[in-house]
């Protein structure tokens, strides 16, 4: 008895010392309560169904407890990040209470923000510097400067912030295995290629190089969108800053290709085989016109000779026994 | 039966069944171990295929590894032959040459017209028909447009320093392309004319056992080789004579 009290008191140390190690790295979370219960799961894991915004957007209003106490933010309180609601939920504190620096981001994003402006901006407490490049970025210039609403914010990429997990579990919208897709849920669209002027077909394009190819066979060294495009502060492939400017290319392409030069980097465009480039295409094409007659030819040439095997075998067997 | 006319004639001597031997089993696993690569999209199946292979890593040094010896393979054949032509072990005459002649297109169409029944007479072979000759020059063929495409695919940057700066827009499609279709028809013409041919006729099936010992009958090369059969024994008796 008195050992497992021992034992129980031990734990709580540990907590404790794992508690004070969390509450140094993110500080201000420790102010606002957070890990100080899960209230609002109480309602909102049982809630099923979407309301409607002010703004006029759908909002799921359900979040899946479980899923959420598993995912890489599940010890967090709701009001982390959605830091508008305070111990009386659905009626938002004055913006007073929410960090400046936050206020300011959401305020820059709240046309791009479904529901909650404020939690979305949320994420630059803990990630700045992360949040800073994005917003440098052409997916964060487009929502910022432009204010568009269908430029990449963190949750594009990384999924409901509710079930985000680390990029190395095999559910993440980022780990290798996903990550191709996930970023063609927006450059796959023909509507957005047209409105941003980017090619379309880019994933089929990745695809069919042998980079792709390879990715799809499972190859541990297969190249993925955001090693040669980098991510959070991807950028336009002819801004000088991007990681796949011609300028930067040898730099980028020489990770893998050890003494990459000039000459080399011109190998993947992501653009078509098609007749704007006219010498691969007509190439092919002789290629394919002699592959489509040589294998007529050869398949003929046996059918024929099938055929008169048999004949030979069932009419002309005694000819051949005289010769 | 003359008495000088042994049982079995020597076809093929141990170097060039050593050569052909190592042709075919990089060609197989050439084959093997590159077609994941050209249907990936059939992702299930391509998936389960590579990981027999060991999966695409050791797929890859496989393929790398199996390409080089062919084409080493290959350079050795061809060293040889010249050794064998200035040497004089080896002749170059009409009915026992493997270059391509005229004739070769006249037996062609002969054979085609005895197929379908449009003639009675079946065309007289020397050493090499045009079906062998076909089936030899195609892996020249390969060699050079295969070879070259994937001795430059497997190591990218070096042959990027030997492609001319006005060729880096499109040479990468093209060695891609050549590749790729080039690869698809060495293995449909294997499939069909070599297997056909080698393999499943009829006095062939299963196989023939030439490619182990290098010989063939004397029945049988009087039935497939008419022409080096005279050259060999008949014409050579009367020279003796």
């Amino acid at each position: 008895m008195k050992s497992g009290l021992v034992i129980v008191f031990l734990c709580f140390l540990l907590l404790c010392f794992s508690y004070s190690a969390n509450a140094e790295t993110f500080p201000p979370l420790q102010k606002q309560g957070f890990l100080t219960g899960f209230k609002c799961l109480a309602c909102h894991s049982a809630m099923k169904g979407e309301i409607r915004t002010e703004k006029g957007n759908l909002v799921d209003v359900n979040v899946d407890s479980e899923r959420y106490s598993q995912s890489i933010h599940g010890g967090f309180a709701c009001i982390a990040c959605h830091k508008k609601f305070g111990m009386n939920p659905h009626k938002p504190t004055a913006m007073g209470d929410v960090p400046k620096d936050i206020t300011v981001a959401a305020s820059k994003i709240s046309h791009k923000a479904k529901a909650d402006p404020v939690a979305l901006a949320a994420c630059s407490e803990c990630h700045g510097a992360i949040y800073k490049s994005w917003q440098n970025s052409i997916h964060g210039s487009n929502v910022i400067s432009k204010k568009q609403t269908d430029g990449a914010s963190c949750i594009d990429c990384h999924g409901s912030p509710h079930y985000i997990t680390s990029k190395k579990t095999e559910t993440s919208t980022i780990n290798k295995k996903n990550v191709v897709k996930t970023c063609g849920e927006c450059h796959e669209k023909e509507e957005l290629a047209k409105k941003y002027n980017f090619g379309t077909h880019i994933l089929e394009r990745y695809y069919e190089s042998f980079h792709g190819k390879k990715y799809i066979l499972g190859h541990q060294n297969a190249p993925v969108c955001t090693d040669c495009h980098s991510y959070h502060n991807v950028k336009q492939w002819e801004d000088p800053m991007s990681p796949v400017a011609w300028d930067n290319r040898t730099e980028t392409c020489g990770k893998c290709h050890k003494g990459t030069t000039k000459k080399f980097v011109t190998a993947i465009t992501h653009k078509p085989i098609g007749k704007d480039n006219p010498i691969p295409y007509y190439f092919g094409k002789i290629l394919t016109v002699l592959l489509v007659s040589v294998i007529v030819f050869i398949v003929g040439h046996v059918i024929v000779e099938v055929f008169s095997e048999i004949r030979d075998r069932i009419f002309r067997k005694k000819e051949e026994h005289h010769e | 039966m003359n008495n000088e006319i042994p049982k079995e004639y020597q076809r093929f001597n141990l170097i060039e069944r050593i050569q052909h031997v190592i042709l075919f089993t990089t060609f197989l696993l050439l084959a093997f171990t590159g077609w994941a690569l050209k249907y990936p999209e059939v992702e299930h199946y391509s998936k389960w295929w590579i990981g027999i292979w060991g999966g695409p890593k050791t797929a890859g040094i496989i393929h790398r590894i199996a390409g080089i010896t062919m084409l080493l393979d290959f350079i050795w054949h061809v060293l040889y032959l010249g050794y064998s032509l200035t040497t004089g072990r080896m002749k170059m005459r009409k009915y026992t040459t493997i270059i391509p002649l005229p004739k070769d297109v006249f037996d062609l169409i002969k054979n085609i017209l005895y197929f379908v029944g449009l003639s009675k007479e079946k065309p007289q072979f020397g050493r090499f028909s045009y079906i062998h000759k076909f089936d030899y020059w195609a892996v020249f063929w390969g060699m050079g447009i295969l070879g070259l495409s994937g001795l430059f695919l497997a190591f990218p940057v070096y042959a990027s320093y030997l492609f001319p700066v006005w060729t880096v827009n499109w040479i990468w499609e093209v060695l891609f392309v050549m590749h790729s279709d080039e690869a698809l028809l060495a293995i449909v013409f294997i499939l069909f004319w070599h297997f056909y041919n080698e393999h499943l006729k009829r006095d062939k099936f299963p196989m023939s056992m030439t490619w182990i010992t290098g010989r063939i009958s004397i029945e049988q090369m009087k039935h497939e080789h008419p022409l080096e059969y005279k050259l060999e024994f008949e014409d050579k008796k009367e020279e003796n004579k």
